[in-house]
């Protein structure tokens, strides 16, 4: 059930503006407390949203780390990953 | 006795308000929800009971109702930071909001019961537009409308029903006015957004048959139609028709005044006038 970790941590970067911070900051370190998979904390920290739709990850929630440009992710290139999971 | 004067069905994008402060009162979003504030200040109202979706703000997965109502004096938002919108405290009624999930549990709907709680875009994007002094208390009411497995739409016509049912035995002379916020064809974030942006249209076609049947009336017709398959294949947030369907039981059998569709948004603006 550590989808639900990803899907917790995604609206983090919306709500606590200090973990915000870290994840621009440091988000290998900032992700560590999260009872993630390696696999989802690599595809994360790739900022590989493709990869993380098709573990079950929220597609809506996801949209914070681009908003808010955490883990490498821009909007066009958001854009482009999340497309390529269709 | 509370009565139910009018309906009003409305998108709820958080892109708008700093879309119409840049593009100004002429642009065609700004348009749109001016001639529903017209038909909402026309309908006088006393109180609203708005039909939403959480978008897991207010609720998350930790702990997610299918429906829950806010039973609540006050309640604020938004809590998810759309651009151009300040926070707002928007006023309700705790009294009619416990009745209302009185009755409703009475007959078989399990509303949730929210007392403390914050709301997001979905709320405050249409009363930003429509209500921005928030004079007018707003009882929220939540339908699960993102999240698999969404309630059939059958039920929420049925949940709408009993809401006007609850109104209509109010004892004090409310004139209530009840909203659907939401979109009918929309995928945000998902891998069937549009090229260049947070969002895309899946499937316009089906968006503008929920506009003729609006149209039509054909609320029959709708509810067969409206499949979780059918919602969730226009888009991640095409559950939202829900809430439009909610308000639909509320409404009855009237014709709407009218129906705007904003196709490249996949959504509509609508009104129904109730004597």
């Amino acid at each position: 059930m550590s989808v639900y970790a990803v899907n917790y941590l995604c609206r983090e970067v919306l709500r606590d503006h200090a973990f915000r911070a870290a994840m621009k900051a440091d988000p290998a370190q900032a992700v560590a407390k999260y009872d993630l998979t390696d696999e989802e904390r690599q595809a994360l920290l790739a900022g590989d949203v493709a990869k993380l739709y098709r573990l079950g990850v929220n597609a809506f929630l996801m949209g914070y780390l681009p908003r808010f440009e955490v883990c490498g992710l821009t909007m066009p290139v958001y854009n482009e990953r999340i497309r390529s999971a269709r | 006795m509370a009565q139910i004067v009018g309906a009003l069905g409305v998108p709820h994008t958080p892109l708008y308000p700093a879309l119409v402060e840049r593009e100004g009162p002429q642009c065609e979003t700004a348009r749109y929800f001016a001639a529903v504030t017209s038909e909402l200040e026309a309908m006088r109202p006393d109180l609203i009971v708005m039909f939403d979706t959480d978008h897991l703000n207010t609720f998350f997965l930790d702990n997610l109702p299918v429906f829950a109502i806010g039973v609540t004096d006050a309640f604020k938002g938004p809590n998810d930071e759309p651009r151009a919108v300040p926070i707002y405290t928007i006023k309700s009624r705790a009294d009619v909001a416990a009745h209302l999930r009185r009755t409703a549990v009475e007959a078989g709907f399990d509303l949730a019961l929210a007392q403390e709680f914050t709301v997001d875009h979905s709320v405050v994007v249409p009363l930003h537009f429509m209500t921005p002094a928030m004079r007018i208390p707003v009882i929220p009411i939540f339908v699960s409308g993102h999240v698999p497995p969404l309630p059939s739409a059958r039920r929420c016509y049925e949940l709408g029903r009993t809401v006007k049912r609850a109104i209509e035995s109010w004892p004090e002379p409310l004139r209530v006015v009840v909203m659907g916020s939401g979109s009918f064809s929309l995928e945000v974030f998902g891998p069937r957004i549009a090229p260049g942006r947070s969002d895309g249209v899946p499937d316009p076609d089906w968006a503008r048959r929920i506009c003729a049947l609006l149209e039509q009336g054909a609320v029959t017709t709708l509810l067969e139609e409206a499949t979780q398959e059918q919602m969730l294949g226009a888009g991640n947030v095409g559950g939202e028709l829900l809430d439009w369907i909610a308000m639909l039981g509320a409404v009855g059998e009237a014709r709407p005044k009218f129906v705007t569709p904003q196709m490249e948004q996949g959504h509509a603006y609508a009104a129904w006038t109730l004597s």
